[in-house]
């Protein structure tokens, strides 16, 4: 699936932004970008700091108003929606930041996130969540007395409880070991694969990026690009030049 | 916290009250008590939306001073009885201050203090203005009836049986908090306050949980009015003063409000330095405000905090000892 120019809903699509723009007066974070997410599919994003990458999640999941464009999940428009109705029908994202509930215990949080999905048994699915990403043992620790490593997945598992349908990870590896990432990214392809959820992921550890994604989307100066196979991507001279640097 | 947990404490904590009243011969005390209590319900309304929104409020004697006025307007305009007028001064407060509420709650950090002191401020002046009615700055009488709640004005009026009432209203409507808190919704406040857009990006729409407990406070801060409106049987404009309201967030901050108890105590030991030290310092705030900042410094948790602390620390494998082991193994 490739990034795309269509105003038409695309019937393979879970998630399809058209012509998405955010300006910010004169500034342009967003300038008419477009690309499109299919069922259990990886796309990352990668570009430079402030080519518009975290801006393009914000814009999808509601966290900023579009100047222009749609965005479309499941071939419904939710544009004019907030940031909860869109959860609730399935799009759900993690933080740039670790974005978690400080004062709340792991479990008691994760299970709270899943009952607002309307999962029924909510402390079985908290739970399930909470194993897939090792934190089970950590279920009764109080948010803030985690480690930086524990708090990234816990806001992955906030972010992953209800099942959604599409997923939009806001580099999620930021401040992890080498070996922290790697075991996240590992976690994180399992599950996809598991739980048929597609993905956006925006991360600056070009390993994992072109490791576990399907499609690469680039980013410069709030446009896209090049998009295609992480193959395709690397063979491109324009994106060679712009972001990844000869010796990629 | 269960039920049965609430329960038990409950229990314990209204036959403490009960041995108070029975064995506390001077009427001087058991008024004083009861002042305390009813300031008590008053500033644990401060602490709920401290709490539980994450937001101090500057002008919460709107709720406990107007809860006195509305119950004695129309016990004055002889428009329902005197229960019925109680129940429907808290129903309107509480409507009244989810509304109210709705609107305010968005508003961040001091600038929610600044429109809530600009709020009780407005309800100050216009009642001290509206000389007719309401008596102005002279104030209002409150004219209970020969019998409320079935009790005989003249028992009712006793100190043992207002500090007794005062009590019996201020545990069970602590209980009924914790018990409300343990719940569900306890969980969605918790978490709209600890992080209102990751709260949303969970799904929860954030408005009417912080509008509820903003709400809940004027509620609990009303209780506590409509019993000094009891106690005194006259409500004047002071009680609606900003003054009050920051003294009673002076009680919040020395008691804590981590724990729903802290607001209490804070407002028990105020009443207590009042009586002791105001005996030989007429000044005796100036020392109360060296409490308050050896608190803010030493105590950021409050009074309740620095007992449970101690608590614990006698207890070496008490819950939260307990809890970081079990972490630490956890991680090994």
């Amino acid at each position: 699936m490739n990034a795309m120019n269509s105003s038409q809903p695309h019937p393979s699509c879970v998630l399809q932004a058209d012509e998405v723009a955010i300006h910010y007066g004169g500034v342009k974070a967003l300038d008419g970008v477009s690309l499109t997410l299919g069922a259990g599919q990886i796309r990352g994003l990668i570009g430079p700091n402030g080519a518009g990458k975290s801006t393009v999640i914000d814009a999808i999941t509601g966290r900023r108003r579009l100047t222009r464009g749609r965005v479309l999940l499941q071939g419904e428009d939710v544009s004019a929606l907030g940031a909860v109705a869109r959860r609730r029908r399935g799009l759900s994202r993690s933080f740039q930041r670790t974005s978690v509930f400080g004062q709340m215990k792991v479990r008691q949080q994760v299970e709270l996130a899943s009952h607002k999905m309307g999962v029924a048994d909510s402390g079985a699915d908290a739970d399930a969540v909470l194993r897939e990403l090792d934190l089970l043992r950590l279920a009764g620790a109080t948010a803030e007395d985690l480690g930086y490593g524990e708090q990234r997945r816990l806001d992955l598992a906030l972010a992953l409880v209800g099942r959604p349908s599409v997923l939009l990870l806001d580099e999620p590896m930021a401040g992890l070991s080498v070996q922290e990432s790697h075991d996240l990214a590992r976690h994180l392809k399992q599950l996809i694969s598991r739980w048929s959820v597609s993905v956006l992921l925006v991360e600056h550890d070009m390993d994992v990026v072109f490791g576990i994604s399907d499609e690469v989307t680039v980013f410069e100066l709030g446009r896209v690009i090049a998009s295609g196979t992480p193959a395709e991507v690397r063979a491109n001279p324009r994106v060679r030049e712009a972001y990844l640097g000869s010796a990629a | 916290m269960t039920f049965l947990q609430v329960a038990v404490r409950a229990i314990a904590a209204l036959a403490l009250g009960a041995a108070a009243a029975a064995f506390v011969g001077s009427d001087a005390v058991l008024s004083l008590l009861a002042q305390a209590t009813i300031y008590a319900l008053f500033a644990s309304g401060v602490g709920l939306l401290l709490r539980q929104n994450g937001s101090a409020s500057f002008g919460h004697a709107l709720f406990f001073g107007g809860a006195g006025y509305g119950v004695a307007a129309l016990l004055k305009l002889q428009a329902m009885p005197a229960e019925l007028a109680i129940l429907a001064t808290l129903a309107a407060m509480t409507l009244l201050a989810f509304l109210v509420g709705l609107v305010i709650v968005r508003v961040p950090g001091i600038a929610f203090g600044m429109v809530t002191l600009a709020m009780g401020q407005m309800a100050f002046l216009s009642t001290s203005r509206a000389r007719g009615f309401l008596g102005g700055a002279d104030g209002l009488s409150v004219e209970w009836p020969a019998t409320v709640f079935g009790m005989a004005q003249s028992d009712l009026f006793r100190p043992a049986t207002l500090f007794m009432l005062s009590w019996a209203t201020l545990v069970v409507v602590l209980a009924a908090l914790a018990l409300l808190l343990a719940s569900r919704f306890g969980s969605v406040t918790e978490a709209v306050r600890d992080n209102e857009e990751r709260a949303r990006f969970i799904g929860i729409a954030t408005l009417v949980p912080r509008a509820a407990i903003y709400a809940l406070s004027a509620l609990v801060s009303g209780t506590g009015g409509v019993l000094a409106a009891l106690n005194t049987g006259f409500v004047s404009p002071e009680s609606l003063h900003w003054s009050l309201s920051g003294m009673t967030l002076m009680m919040v901050i020395v008691g804590g409000f981590k724990t729903l108890w802290g607001p209490a105590l804070g407002a028990v030991v105020y009443f207590l330095f009042k009586d002791v030290l105001g005996d030989y310092a007429t000044h005796w705030m100036s020392i109360f405000g060296v409490v308050l900042i050896a608190v803010i410094v030493f105590a950021p948790t409050g009074l309740a905090g620095l007992l449970q602390r101690l608590v614990r620390r006698r207890a070496p494998l008490a819950a939260s000892a307990a809890a970081a082991l079990e972490v630490r193994d956890a991680r090994a």
